[in-house]
């Protein structure tokens, strides 16, 4: 296993400019998820990391060694792909033991690996079939096996679950989770869905439009997004985001638009630099109770717009001072559609931007 | 949607006018080579031949068909190992090098397969005189080559192009050099075209007449087209012989292009790529 460290990594394809500027690092053991929307560059960064693709510019380490001029085969990694790319004349032992071959292994040396590989995913019935005659779990299995039975420095994973159903995607996700706790990886793990990024990766790193967003932990990143992007993309419902000006007042702080008006535990330091300026407020659904908090909060009359059971919980879509809100609450209020009823917020779960930057 | 009985009639109708008339002659050749003598050039013809093997003696026995056979499997079975030796490369460079102009080679390729022979006979016939290599079987797989190229980069080209790129990534990764990849992950998967376009090159090369007779003139060399051709003397035609012989020049054809046949089918079943 090694650390991988990129350093000002930009791509350019003609003259779209596809990644700008990305640094990272992931230490040994690691495991790197990489989250950003469809088309914001992740693949390609990956495959720059791979070698199958050129930077314009940067650097790319893996253990401290600079790889910018190595190709793939002799940067030591190994690569799970979306559509798995298992060798379609291969039996599934020959896809195995493919790589181990082209690196000269001796014979026992593959044959002991490839028993190892095979019970630890359980595939060892499998061995003599062709990919064509496996389900789609099975070849992520098979793809997942022929990059560990390689035991490379480095693993890269471009959203191997993607093509599973909900249900095989779960427990794929639980699976890879446990494997990467027995094998101490350094993984680097693409993918969009944000719920693998938050249940899988030691760290996240959050991609829009070729930059780094955000690079911290899942609870980190959940709970202090540092711009609205962020905040909007993390968390299922997203995040309330509501557009306004910050005011000055006598007590502090207050955060307008239109009739919307809320008092903001913001220092007040900087009162004359934040007066009048653009805004926008961010609240979490579950951070609007539908019943007083313990935690100190501000209360505001409200309109139910529709309820939406989820079973576990429901959400409950509102209409405070003009606003639309979505709250997440544990259990069903009382209260019908279209009645009113009283809403608290905790300050302390307040997110303010302004210039598209974090402030509190 | 069921077809109405006018349609089935029009569909069988169109397949049996094309599968009678095109075995047609083949047949009436058939034919021809089982009759006796007499029949041959019988007015009114005769259909059903009376089973015969006279002919076939004669082509086998008193002409040198075997040796003409024996000349055709050297010069076509060279031409067409040389040209999948040389295709394959070239192939896989133009459907995978990300080289500009690629696709105008490859269209470029294709002009060039439509030349009228005709116009290259003096040239080649003079080159060959200067290399040595007329009356050389050598000389004859030469331009054989040359003409069977742009068909089987064409070919290949075309099922390189539909293998999907990562198969190749997840090789590099895997430690092949790109002469490694196409060894062992590209070739076993492109088996259907390489045996397309050995089975069309092997056919062209079987069958060319017009430079077999130009570049070979030693009767000990000929290939079969001319071979057969030449039985033709002054004043006679020996239909008969001719048929028994040009039967026996397909045979070994249609046994090629069977095994081959199976060869793109199992080919075919094992690159199931997709999923
Ligand atoms: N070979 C290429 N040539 C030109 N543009 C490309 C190429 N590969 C990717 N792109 C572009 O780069 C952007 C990022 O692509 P990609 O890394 O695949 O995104 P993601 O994996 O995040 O969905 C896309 O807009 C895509 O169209
Ligand atoms: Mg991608």
């Amino acid at each position: 296993m090694a650390s991988l460290r990129l350093e000002h990594i930009s791509k350019m394809f003609g003259r779209t400019t596809v990644l700008d500027d990305i640094s990272l690092h992931a230490a040994d053991g690691e495991f790197v998820v990489l989250l950003g929307p469809s088309g914001c560059g992740k693949s390609t960064l990956l495959r720059i990391i791979a070698g199958l693709e050129q930077q314009t510019s940067g650097t790319v380490r893996i253990g401290e060694e600079i790889v910018d001029a190595l190709p793939p085969r002799e940067r030591d990694i190994a690569m799970v792909f979306q559509q798995y790319a298992l060798y379609p004349h291969l039996t599934v032992r020959e896809n195995l033991a493919f790589g181990l071959k082209m690196r000269k292994e001796p014979p026992a040396v593959i044959e002991a690996r490839l028993a190892e590989v095979a019970k630890l995913l359980e595939i060892e019935d499998l061995l003599d079939r062709k990919p064509k005659e496996l389900s789609g779990g099975q070849r992520q299995r098979v793809a997942m096996g022929r990059a560990i039975v390689r035991k490379p420095k480095l693993f890269l994973f471009d959203e191997p679950l993607s093509n599973l159903d909900a249900r095989l995607r779960a427990s794929m996700r639980v699976e890879l989770k446990k494997l990467h706790r027995r094998l101490q990886a350094t993984i680097v793990y693409v993918t969009h869905d944000q719920v693998e990024a938050m249940t899988l990766g030691d760290t996240i790193v959050i991609l829009d439009q070729g930059r780094i967003q955000q690079i911290g932990a899942p609870e980190q990143i959940y709970q202090e997004p540092s711009n609205p992007f962020v905040a909007s993309f993390i968390g299922s419902p997203p995040m309330n985001l509501i557009e306004g000006q910050i005011r000055c007042v006598e007590e502090g702080f207050e955060f307008r638009a239109g009739n919307f008006v809320l008092g903001l535990p913001l220092r007040s330091g900087e009162a004359s630099r934040l007066d009048g300026k653009p805004a926008i407020l961010g609240i979490r659904p579950e951070d609007i109770a539908l019943s007083a908090p313990p935690t100190p909060s501000v209360e505001r009359p409200a309109t139910i717009d529709l309820i939406e059971n989820l079973g576990a919980d429901c959400l409950v879509y509102l209409i405070v001072d003009g606003q639309r809100l979505i709250a997440r609450a544990s259990s069903v209020p009382p209260q019908q559609a279209g009645e009113t009823c009283t809403v608290f917020m905790s300050f302390s779960k307040f997110h303010v931007f302004i210039d598209g930057r974090r402030i509190a | 949607m069921t077809r109405t009985r006018g349609e089935h009639v029009l569909l069988w109708g169109g397949i049996l006018l094309a599968v009678g008339g095109s075995l047609f002659p083949f047949l009436w050749l058939v034919s021809t080579s089982l009759k006796s003598p007499i029949y041959v050039e019988a007015i009114p013809p005769t259909w059903w031949p009376d089973g015969s093997l006279v002919f076939y003696r004669n082509v086998l026995f008193e002409h040198r068909l075997f040796d003409y056979m024996i000349n055709s499997a050297i010069v076509a079975g060279s031409t067409t190992g040389l040209a999948l030796l040389v295709a394959t490369p070239a192939a896989y460079a133009l459907a995978r090098l990300r080289l500009p102009g690629t696709a105008w080679i490859l269209r470029g390729l294709l002009c060039v397969a439509m030349f009228p022979q005709i116009v290259i006979a003096g040239p080649v016939w003079r080159m060959l005189e200067r290399l040595g290599g007329l009356n050389t079987h050598w000389g004859l797989v030469l331009p054989y080559v040359a003409l069977t190229l742009p068909l089987a980069v064409w070919i290949l080209a075309t099922f390189f192009n539909d293998l999907p790129r990562e198969l190749e990534e997840a090789a590099s990764i895997d430690g092949c050099t790109t002469g490694q990849t196409l060894m062992y992950v590209m070739l076993p998967l492109a088996v259907p075209g390489l045996f397309t376009a050995a089975i069309l090159t092997f056919i062209y090369a079987w069958n060319e007449f017009f430079f077999a007779l130009l570049i070979l003139t030693d009767p000990a060399k000929h290939t079969l087209p001319v071979g057969i051709a030449l039985f033709q003397g002054e004043f006679t035609m020996p239909w008969g012989e001719i048929a028994a012989a040009s039967v026996l020049a397909t045979l070994p054809l249609i046994v090629v292009v069977l095994l081959f046949q199976r060869g793109i089918i199992g080919g075919l079943s094992a690159g199931a790529i997709k999923g």
